[in-house]
């Protein structure tokens, strides 16, 4: 059975304003079984927008193969491609009511008028617009157009959808409601999602999969907790949340550190050794590594607190403690532990 | 005790403007009403005494041995019409692609081009209405290129013809159209067109369905701030239309400067005035129907 979305060795290179050329898109790959939640995570300007339009089919690829549900894209117009996008500033028609936008696609398939009714019916019922159908565009809140643009998306029962930062421009709360109703969709209507987004939380919490995108270049591809436990590379480690990261020479099955320290470890040469301030702790920890300084600072947030330690052989290291640990003093000693199971070693040397 | 000094200092206020507006704007259309309803003077001026057949003379029920009906004034109405909606077709046809070109131009170049576009009112009307007789007269520019390119064998009668004056018309209200429908289509947002191609639309049906209803009001807007100037025209006419294309604008012209019949003029323009009015009227309604159910 062939996978629903299949980008093999995609390119893109624009001609920028000032001259040169920008890649956009470096020989990108990754496929999408049906009903997964796939997101696209990196920094602005990587080329996440730029991935969602070839797929849609509005930005032709200079080289590289999309295939949907079995079926060669590449040279296929995106007005006859069976995805549909929910677009970043959602582009509802202004001109038409929000049951005219929802049913616009199967306006266009010339879908039997009595079935269109039903359908709007339904799909603004399962965004949670009912009763909403003849209002204007102009009349509905943020979050109710977000959700229009998503029922107008989905109405024509797409296999793939396509969501370029569909949240940004909510407030906190809204987004946070909306991130959980995507999610439910998803599960609900067992499509695939392809959805972008800048920010990492959002990614961790929604998605069954991250591409994490630098540049052009998928730096890794996997699970939340596979890229928050074992990044592959630096970028990703340092994009994907807060972490600790020191320098370890490989040497002998073992990784040692500035100060001394060893843990067991294959390789040769130089990398990186990632601790996330969470695994780093008060209580003593048999055979893991111990960290001595001074505290510089503390963040308190309710639940936890933050602790800035100033080391002499590491520099600032941040530990996340829970709230109800031994109260920690700025410029008190304090010793951090870390157990060896929590310690991750960056393959890939130390750049 | 406040309240009512606010009210006052307002009155105050607004009240001089206002005035002044009543009195230089209003009135000398008040003035051109009023004569319309009086006896033309033998020898030009008027005599004040009521009289209806001002009105008869067009509209049909003067019958009497020195006024009468003559169908000529509704034929020279009804062409006026005609040749306004052709030169309000033409400059739509040629100004709606061009907006779209233009908008999408690199700042510079659309700067350039939007000043291109109002060039021509730097330079007296009647210089460039006497270039369009070099350009289409029999030896002119126009029939020249043409034949000697061999297309046509005997010069092409363009001049002094109802070509001519939408020609002529279509020339000089070009930005009136452009501007309107520019403002528009700049705004429409680029992204709306490729959400409908998204939902399956073709180039076609976008068009239909998406940019057509985007821009009608600026459509709306430039067709009737074309129509109603060409509509009363008098100089496009006279200059490129000769004695054969009679506009409404010449006959008024003509009643007030050689006829020197100010009565009769008057009716005619005040006619003019109330068709341009329903016009109007009907245009704002079709408006108000084609947004439809966005109440506010
Ligand atoms: N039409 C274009 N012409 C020239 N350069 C472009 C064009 N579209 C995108 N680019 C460039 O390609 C790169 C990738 O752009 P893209 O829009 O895919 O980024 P993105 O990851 O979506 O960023 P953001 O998070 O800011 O939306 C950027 O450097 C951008 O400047
Ligand atoms: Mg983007």
């Amino acid at each position: 059975m062939p996978r629903l979305l299949e980008i093999h060795k995609a390119s893109k290179a624009f001609h920028s304003p000032e001259g040169g050329t920008i890649t956009a898109l470096d020989e990108v790959s990754l496929s999408l079984s049906s009903a997964e939640f796939l997101t696209l995570l990196g920094p602005s300007g990587c080329g996440k927008t730029t991935l969602l339009r070839a797929i849609s089919g509005f930005e032709p690829l200079d080289r590289g193969q999309i295939t949907i549900d079995g079926q060669e894209m590449t040279d296929r117009p995106a007005h006859r491609r069976p995805v549909n996008t929910v677009f970043q500033r959602y582009a509802l028609f202004p001109h038409l009511t929000v049951g005219r936008n929802v049913s616009y696609a199967l306006e266009i398939a010339g879908t039997p008028k009595a079935e269109i009714r039903t359908r709007v019916g339904e799909m603004l019922d399962l965004v949670g617009l009912a009763g909403l159908g003849q209002r204007g565009i102009s009349q509905l809140s943020g979050g109710q157009q977000q959700r229009v643009a998503l029922a107008r998306a989905l109405v024509a029962r797409p296999k793939l959808l396509l969501l370029d930062e569909p949240l940004s421009a909510l407030d906190k709360n809204l987004r946070r409601q909306m991130q959980l109703e995507l999610k439910r969709l998803q599960e609900e209507l067992q499509i695939g999602f392809v959805f972008v987004t800048h920010d990492q939380e959002e990614a961790l919490t929604m998605s069954d999969r991250i591409a994490v995108l630098a540049q052009g270049q998928i730096q890794q591809l996997g699970t939340p907790e596979d890229l928050y436990r074992h990044p592959a590379n630096r970028f990703t480690a340092e994009f994907l949340g807060e972490s600790n990261l020191l320098p370890v020479a490989l040497h002998d099955g073992a990784a040692i550190l500035a100060d001394g320290q060893r843990v067991p470890a294959s390789g040769r040469g130089t990398s990186t050794l990632m601790i996330r301030p969470e695994m780093l702790g008060t209580a003593p920890v048999a055979d893991g590594l111990t960290f001595a300084g001074t505290i510089r600072e503390r963040f308190y947030s309710g639940t936890s607190n933050l602790l800035i330690v100033e080391t002499q052989a590491f520099g600032m290291l941040q530990a996340l403690l829970r709230a109800d640990a031994p109260i920690a003093v700025p410029g008190s000693p304090v010793t951090l532990y870390a157990g060896r199971a929590d310690l991750h070693i960056i393959p890939g040397g130390a750049t | 005790m406040l309240k009512r000094r606010k009210t006052l200092a307002l009155l105050a206020l607004l009240g001089a403007p206002t005035a002044f507006l009543l009195v230089f704007f209003m009135g000398p259309l008040v003035i051109m009403a009023i004569y319309s309803w009086l006896t033309p003077g033998l020898y030009g001026g008027v005599e004040w005494e009521l009289f209806h057949l001002n009105y008869g003379r067009i509209l049909g029920w003067a019958n009497t041995r020195y006024d009468q009906f003559d169908p000529v004034y509704l034929t020279i109405f009804l062409r006026s019409l005609r040749l306004a909606a052709l030169t309000v077709l033409s400059a739509l046809v040629i100004c709606y692609p061009a907006a779209f070109w233009i908008s999408r131009m690199r700042p510079a170049r659309r700067n350039l081009a939007l000043f291109a576009i109002t060039l021509p009112f730097f330079v007296s009307l009647i210089v460039r209405l006497f270039a369009w007789v070099l350009i289409l007269r029999p030896t002119g520019f126009l029939n020249q290129a043409l034949m000697g390119l061999g297309l046509i064998e005997t010069p092409l009668e363009i001049i002094y013809t109802d070509a001519a004056v939408i020609i002529g018309m279509t020339y000089i209200f070009i930005p009136f159209m452009f501007l309107p429908l520019y403002a528009s289509v700049e705004k429409l947002d680029p992204a709306l067109i490729e959400a409908s191609g998204d939902l399956g639309a073709t180039r076609l049906q976008t068009f239909l369905r998406v940019i057509l209803p985007a821009t009608a009001p600026g459509i709306a807007a430039g067709a009737v701030i074309t129509f109603i100037p060409a509509l009363g025209n008098f100089i496009v006419p006279s200059v490129l239309g000769g004695a054969k294309v009679l506009m409404i604008g010449n006959l008024i012209e003509q009643q007030f400067l050689s006829a020197r019949n100010w009565p009769f003029g008057a009716a005619l323009a005040m006619l003019l005035m109330a068709g341009v009015l329903i016009l109007l009227m009907a245009q704002l309604r079709l408006a108000r129907a084609a947004q439809g159910e966005p109440r506010r």
